[in-house]
């Protein structure tokens, strides 16, 4: 075991330690502190030339607007007619309102285009409200009659908002899902195909394998791999659901989450489930598949074409959950959700769309296992002979000679 | 001990070793030599069990297999290492897949590299050394966990004087720490200055089995080697000499159909007064070479 973990270890080290994974893990944060920045800025350098500043014959109507419009909205520095004219010259906003006080509360506009329509509803609005408190008072109407006014007529709305959410939460769930399994295969199909190609036929093999067992080696080798995928999934859920707080709670994104923080939640919830353990096992079995490819190739010069045969099957099961994403209930899904390699895709999509039992989860997870555990084995056992010989000749011609290297 | 015994290898109709034994025991030097073809890498990959075989193979009385893997120091045919690590990460990880800690092979890699007289650092990536740096890197990862079987696939091939010495030092010493050690060579040089004993082998088979000494003596002191004024035909006309070959001005080598004529001769050419060269030898392992193992036969 010492020595499969010095295998594992160094291929582990090796892989984190290079500029490619370190890019590979940080360019989504990356990518996604620059549109927050891109979009902090925009929305900063918008904000000053959008607002209005509010002029008043009396402060405290200027206050009670300002309030009501929100600082954001409403330049408080500008605080006299003259002062407002000039910014308004100077474009340091885009209008200013002048408000007075008497029997009739009245507001005028200056700008060099029409009020925003926000902006007007809202003057309006705060007008009104400002002339029926003075009406009243002026009226000295008894607590009865100024209940009686205040009657509004009612009006509901009762949408079927949560069946809506689910669904679209299934989509979203459903395409982040067969995206994350579908890159991180693409990725580190290549990568240990590579790894295990480089060194085919190779004398160092012949000195690894009078140290230890190929089995030991083999096992390290994939240990080491899942190791670095592990590592990458762990930044991603750690910094995804750091990202998500700091979403949650930066003034930009607020609004959005306030929309559609239950689909979020609900995203989350199908990703965080046995999904993740389909996708973490999906990876293992295309990475073998990957290992025993790059163990095929003719010599280590070769080790680019490596990965095709496991790229491949992946991206042919990719391609083939397209036309069912809405039709979990199909027979080819059931068939395809029990079948190693489909599986990853499959039964996700079933999970998700909610069209399947918990003890058929447990089977297809069953078969996943034992079949990864067969290929494992299987390889292991014929692993020194496909690594040791370096020949020309077709796929299945080097297949069948690594078979009898005995 | 390690132990060969009547070990046999078929790869489809060629039989690559049949019936082969032999002992290499702890503080010995066994040369393996042999034309391309011969075996001599078939044999060290049965030693390690990189291919299956028939016969016996053990080392101190127990198969070869993971349990005495660590006993084991093996240097392949061609050079090979990876990379990309740097040399003290390539040192410390076959060392610790034999079995040692870092802690162990860390102090050491500085002077196993000051007396292989390695150019370059520790620190240095494995593809920025030249070929014969990397040969020697590969040589210390081959010994540095002092193996007590040495396993060594033409060695010296491609080194130059001065590394060939150095790694004769590095086997002697090897040896004098009571290593047994096992190599194959095309130069019959390294063999005859480092073997205890020998194996020939020629096309799977063993054709010669011994001490350098008793392998050469037995095909009899048939050649003399000699400094003399005398002409080439009046050489070639004495008693016994069959093949007169001029090897510089005045220095001639006589080839002789009977060693027992060597006295004769020599009284002959010298006539009891001092004479500058008369050495009567047997052939040469070159020699003994090309007539068991190669086509001149």
């Amino acid at each position: 075991m010492k020595k499969m973990w010095v295998v594992t270890l160094t291929t582990y080290l090796r892989q984190v330690k290079s500029w490619s994974f370190v890019i590979l893990v940080l360019s989504p944060f990356l990518m996604l502190a620059v549109s927050f920045g891109v979009g902090f800025i925009s929305a900063n350098s918008t904000a000053s030339t959008d607002d209005i500043a509010v002029v008043a014959n009396q402060p405290a109507l200027r206050q009670a607007y300002i309030k009501v419009a929100g600082k954001d909205n409403v330049n408080t520095k500008v605080k006299t007619a003259s002062a407002a004219k000039q910014a308004l010259k100077n474009e340091k906003i885009s209008g200013y309102v002048v408000l007075d006080q008497g029997v009739k509360y009245s507001a005028v506009y200056h700008g060099t285009s029409s009020m925003d329509t926000s902006d007007k509803a809202q003057l309006t609005t705060f007008l009104s409200k400002m002339q029926t408190q003075s009406n009243v008072a002026r009226a000295k109407l008894s607590r009865t009659q100024l209940n009686q006014l205040s009657q509004q007529p009612v009006f509901k709305e009762k949408v079927q908002k949560q069946t809506g959410i689910a669904k679209q939460a299934k989509t979203v769930s459903f395409w982040i899902l067969v995206f994350m399994v579908y890159m991180i295969l693409m990725t580190y199909s290549s990568i240990t195909a590579q790894e295990i190609a480089s060194e085919k036929g190779t004398k160092v093999m012949e000195m690894v394998f009078s140290s230890t067992t190929a089995a030991k080696y083999f096992c390290g080798k994939i240990l080491g791999v899942l190791m670095v995928i592990a590592t990458q999934l762990l930044v991603y859920l750690i910094g995804g659901w750091a990202s998500v707080l700091v979403a949650r709670n930066l003034s930009m994104t607020k609004s959005f989450f306030a929309s559609y923080g239950t689909l979020v939640d609900k995203v989350i919830g199908n990703l965080l489930s046995v999904n993740l353990l389909f996708l973490f096992l999906g990876v293992i079995i295309y990475t073998i598949l990957a290992a025993f490819s790059g163990a095929l190739v003719a010599k280590a010069e070769d080790a680019s074409k490596a990965a095709y045969p496991a790229v491949y099957l992946s991206m042919i099961a990719f391609f083939a959950t397209f036309p069912f994403q809405n039709n979990a209930d199909a027979l080819t899904v059931k068939i395809l959700s029990y079948v190693p390699f489909f599986s990853s895709y499959f039964m996700p999509l079933r999970v998700i769309n909610e069209a399947v039992s918990p003890l058929a989860v447990s089977m297809s997870l069953l078969i996943l296992v034992i079949s990864i555990l067969g290929l494992t084995w299987y390889i292991s056992s014929i692993y020194k002979g496909l690594i040791l010989q370096a020949d020309e000749g077709n796929f299945f011609q080097r297949f069948r000679r690594g078979l009898s290297y005995k | 001990m390690l132990k060969i015994e009547h070990l046999s290898k078929q790869f489809g109709d060629l039989k690559a070793l049949n019936d082969v034994t032999y002992n290499v025991k702890e503080g010995e030097i066994m040369g393996l030599i042999g034309q391309n073809g011969a075996g001599k890498s078939t044999t060290f990959h049965s030693i390690l069990s990189f291919i299956h075989y028939d016969g016996e193979i053990s080392w101190q009385d127990q198969p070869i297999n993971e349990k005495v893997f660590n006993d084991i120091g093996y240097l392949p045919e061609e050079r090979s290492l990876m990379p990309k690590m740097t040399v003290e990460q390539q040192i410390l990880y076959l060392a610790r897949l034999k079995g040692q800690s870092a802690k162990q092979i860390k102090p050491e890699i500085d002077r196993w590299m000051n007396r292989f007289e390695v150019k370059g650092r520790k620190t240095d990536k494995i593809k920025a050394l030249s070929k014969g740096n990397q040969q020697k890197v590969q040589l210390i990862c081959t010994l540095i966990h002092q193996p007590k079987l040495i396993i060594l696939d033409e060695p010296f091939s491609g080194l130059d004087p001065v590394n060939v010495d150095i790694l004769e030092q590095a086997i002697l010493n090897a040896k004098h720490d009571g290593a047994a050690i096992i190599f194959s060579s095309h130069d019959m040089g390294n063999v005859e200055a480092l073997c205890d004993e020998l194996v020939m082998m020629r096309r799977g088979e063993v054709v010669l089995h011994g001490g350098i000494r008793d392998i050469r003596d037995e095909f009899g002191k048939d050649e003399v080697f000699v400094t003399t004024d005398w002409a080439r035909t009046d050489l070639a006309a004495l008693p016994h000499v069959i093949e007169v070959v001029e090897r510089s001005r005045n220095r001639y080598l006589l080839r002789l159909d009977e060693p027992t004529a060597g006295k004769d001769i020599f009284q002959r050419l010298s006539h009891g007064e001092y004479i500058e060269e008369f050495s009567q030898q047997p052939p040469t392992l070159e020699e003994i070479f090309r007539l068991k193992a190669g086509d001149l036969k």
